[in-house]
């Protein structure tokens, strides 16, 4: 009987090994890692070492567009630059800029704002969406009140649209999230969202620049 | 140490509280900004104030709290919200230092603000309080393991197998015995293991457990289900798409546009972490080991990656390096697969093949992302062909006899497999 005994416990504590399963931390075997892991580089994939080394065998190469670049089927771009740290010549010369789109997909518009503005500003344009509820969620600063602040409701679309482009304040730029055509469909929708259609161009701008510094 | 903790914390909160309600009182004898309505105050705070101040955060301006004593003369500090272009031409040390520090972002104009609402905004900044640091947090528990069965019923079947062994010992034994009563010359006994019905038996379970290991792990080969390797930072999936509600597509836009969803670049972190630079209002993070996470130590570790100085708000580039996350989710190169196929045109939820994102913490493949896994969805799932009245996609408005189809109520839906979703060219080209 002591060798059915020691057989018991030894399979049981296989079975309580093989019952043990953990967090999975190693991705397994593959059948052919050529197929399964590519051999050519994958989309960001290149880092620095492998650009060096690259280099080595003659290539070289920069996976960011000349600057100037314009997208196929691209709007003309916002030709206005970027202030310099403490100057605001650019985000005021930016007011003259119109929007150029004179029709644009309003669903579309929508689904834009919604997933990227509407985080911080709000679904309603209040200034209050989950990231800063009232005071509440973690962004230490107050979204702008796109709807229903004076200040937001009289400041031209140009002037919008450099903020978008470069950021303001505590915003960061939405350049690289939304293309020029989709940053005018935005700023499209908000100008549609305030004062109930109203839309305000640059006649009003003068009144108060002191205050919208 | 744990059971400490609760003390110490209650210990600091009342050093800190006792600290702010000295700091408030000072404040009302030295500053003299205790005339005033906080609630008024707050209201206007958050109009006027709160996009480029905090009471206690340097954001685009600096904290608040404390400037009675930093500015004791009102009149100036008054002066200064009302106008502060006016005081800078004046040329005040205090102001112009203050200007030149936050690289001369120059401060809004309030000359609607009246001297009593502006005692209001300074008392509710003065008497501001950190609201307690994670709320709710101490009744998440660290993750307990599963029950699993499996285990339980391994050992069930290991006892009945060792009691069907005694048993049948036993009756060997009894057998024996009425053998011998019964004057039936015993046969010479022979050990269990080389008894051929054991031997048999036990070959035969081998052959079965050996066949079925050997099936699953070939099956397994190439398969990541439940693959989820640790990554440089400590991103939770829950903390941004639960609790804070990011759209997946803010960080993942590319999956609406393109074949990749695409780990976001760096800078779409920065354009909230810019200003979110500590990780205190959520629910304390566990690892899946069960340690405990600083989640300001794992933003930090971005602005490492960023180059960014957070006392500073200044950007250095060369710095900078990128974070070499781990690829969870991971098709072998003859497999063609769209991510915009399937969410913009296929209106196909993120969570119907990556689980419950919004609730992970360490993000694990949630499908086994193998082809039978792919042809079951695509035989089950809907296309919206729309109603008769024309809705619907019009890409598949060339599919005439399945509209026909529709139209005479031949058929119910049409599925993937129907408009050629099962087909092999259709994933492997």
């Amino acid at each position: 009987m002591k060798k059915v005994t020691i057989l018991s416990i030894f399979v049981i504590a296989m079975a309580v090994i093989a019952g043990c399963g953990g967090v999975r931390r190693d991705p397994g075997r593959v059948y052919m890692p050529d197929m399964a892991y590519s051999r050519a580089y994958e989309t960001y994939s290149v880092t620095d070492s492998m650009k060096e080394a690259l280099a080595k065998q003659g290539i070289h190469f920069s996976n960011v567009p000349v600057p100037g670049t314009i997208k196929r089927g691209e709007i003309f771009p916002f030709l206005i630059g970027k202030d310099k740290d403490g100057d605001t010549v650019n985000y005021f010369a930016s007011r003259a800029v119109r929007n150029p789109l004179t029709s644009f997909d309003t669903v579309e518009a929508e689904r834009l704002y919604l997933v990227n503005c509407g985080i911080c500003h709000g679904g309603k344009l209040d200034g209050n969406g989950p990231l800063y509820k009232g005071g509440d969620g973690p962004f230490p600063a107050k979204p702008a009140t796109l709807v229903g602040d004076a200040k937001y409701e009289t400041m031209p679309e140009g002037q919008m649209y450099y903020s978008v482009t470069y950021g303001k304040n505590k915003m960061g730029s939405y350049a690289s999230q939304l293309s020029t055509h989709q940053r005018w469909m935005v700023i499209g929708y908000i100008k549609s969202k305030q004062g109930a259609g109203k839309s305000a161009g640059g006649s009003t701008a003068g009144a108060d620049s002191t205050a919208k510094k | 140490m744990i059971h400490h903790r609760p003390i110490v914390k209650t210990f600091i909160f009342s050093i800190l509280l006792s600290t702010l309600v000295s700091l408030a009182n000072m404040g009302y004898a030295q500053g003299g900004a205790a005339a005033g309505d906080a609630a008024k105050g707050k209201a206007l705070f958050t109009t006027n104030c709160a996009s480029c101040h905090n009471p206690i955060k340097q954001i685009t301006g600096p904290a608040l709290k404390g400037v009675t004593e930093r500015v004791p003369d009102k009149k100036l500090l008054h002066d200064w919200i009302k106008n502060n272009q006016k005081v800078l031409a004046a040329g005040n040390p205090y102001f112009t230092k203050l200007y030149n520090d936050f690289s001369k972002t120059p401060m809004n104009t309030f000359p609607g603000l009246s001297d009593a609402d502006i005692d209001d905004i300074l008392k509710y900044v003065e008497t501001y309080q950190a609201p307690s640091t994670t709320p709710g947090g101490d009744g998440v528990t660290p993750k307990t393991e599963e029950s699993d069965n499996t285990l339980l019923y391994g050992i069930l079947t290991l006892i009945l197998a060792v009691i069907m062994f005694v048993l049948l010992q036993v009756n060997s034994s009894l057998k024996k015995l009425s053998d011998d009563k019964e004057g039936i010359p015993a046969q010479e006994p022979i050990p269990f293991y080389r008894n051929k019905v054991y031997i048999t038996f036990v070959i035969l379970i081998l052959f079965v457990l050996g066949g079925f290991w050997v099936v699953q792990g070939a099956i397994g080969l190439g398969r990541q289900q439940n693959y989820q390797p640790e990554q440089p930072i400590f991103y939770s999936h829950k903390v941004h798409a639960g609790i804070n509600q990011v759209s997946c597509l803010y960080c993942h836009g590319n999956a609406w546009d393109s074949k990749h969803a695409t780990v976001p670049s760096l800078n779409v972190c920065m354009n909230c972490h810019a200003a979110i630079n500590e990780y205190s209002k959520g629910p304390k993070l566990y690892r899946e080991d069960g340690s405990e996470v600083d989640g300001t130590a794992e933003i930090a570790k971005l602005y490492k990656h960023v180059g960014y100085d957070a006392k500073t708000g200044k950007y250095d580039t060369n710095a900078a390096s990128p974070v070499e996350w781990t690829k969870i989710h991971n098709l072998p190169d003859h497999v063609y697969f769209n991510h915009s196929q399937h969410i913009r045109v296929g209106k196909v939820q993120c969570q119907t093949c990556h689980g419950p994102i919004q609730e992970m913490d360490e993000v694990k493949q949630f499908s086994a992302l193998s082809m039978g896994w792919c042809i079951n969805c695509h035989r089950t799932t809907k296309v919206n062909f729309g109603d008769s009245t024309g809705n619907g996609n019009k890409f598949y408005s060339v599919y005439e006899k399945f509209h026909q189809d529709l139209k005479n109520h031949d058929k119910d839906s049409i599925t993937v497999e129907n408009i050629g979703g099962t087909e092999c060219q259709k994933c492997h080209y």
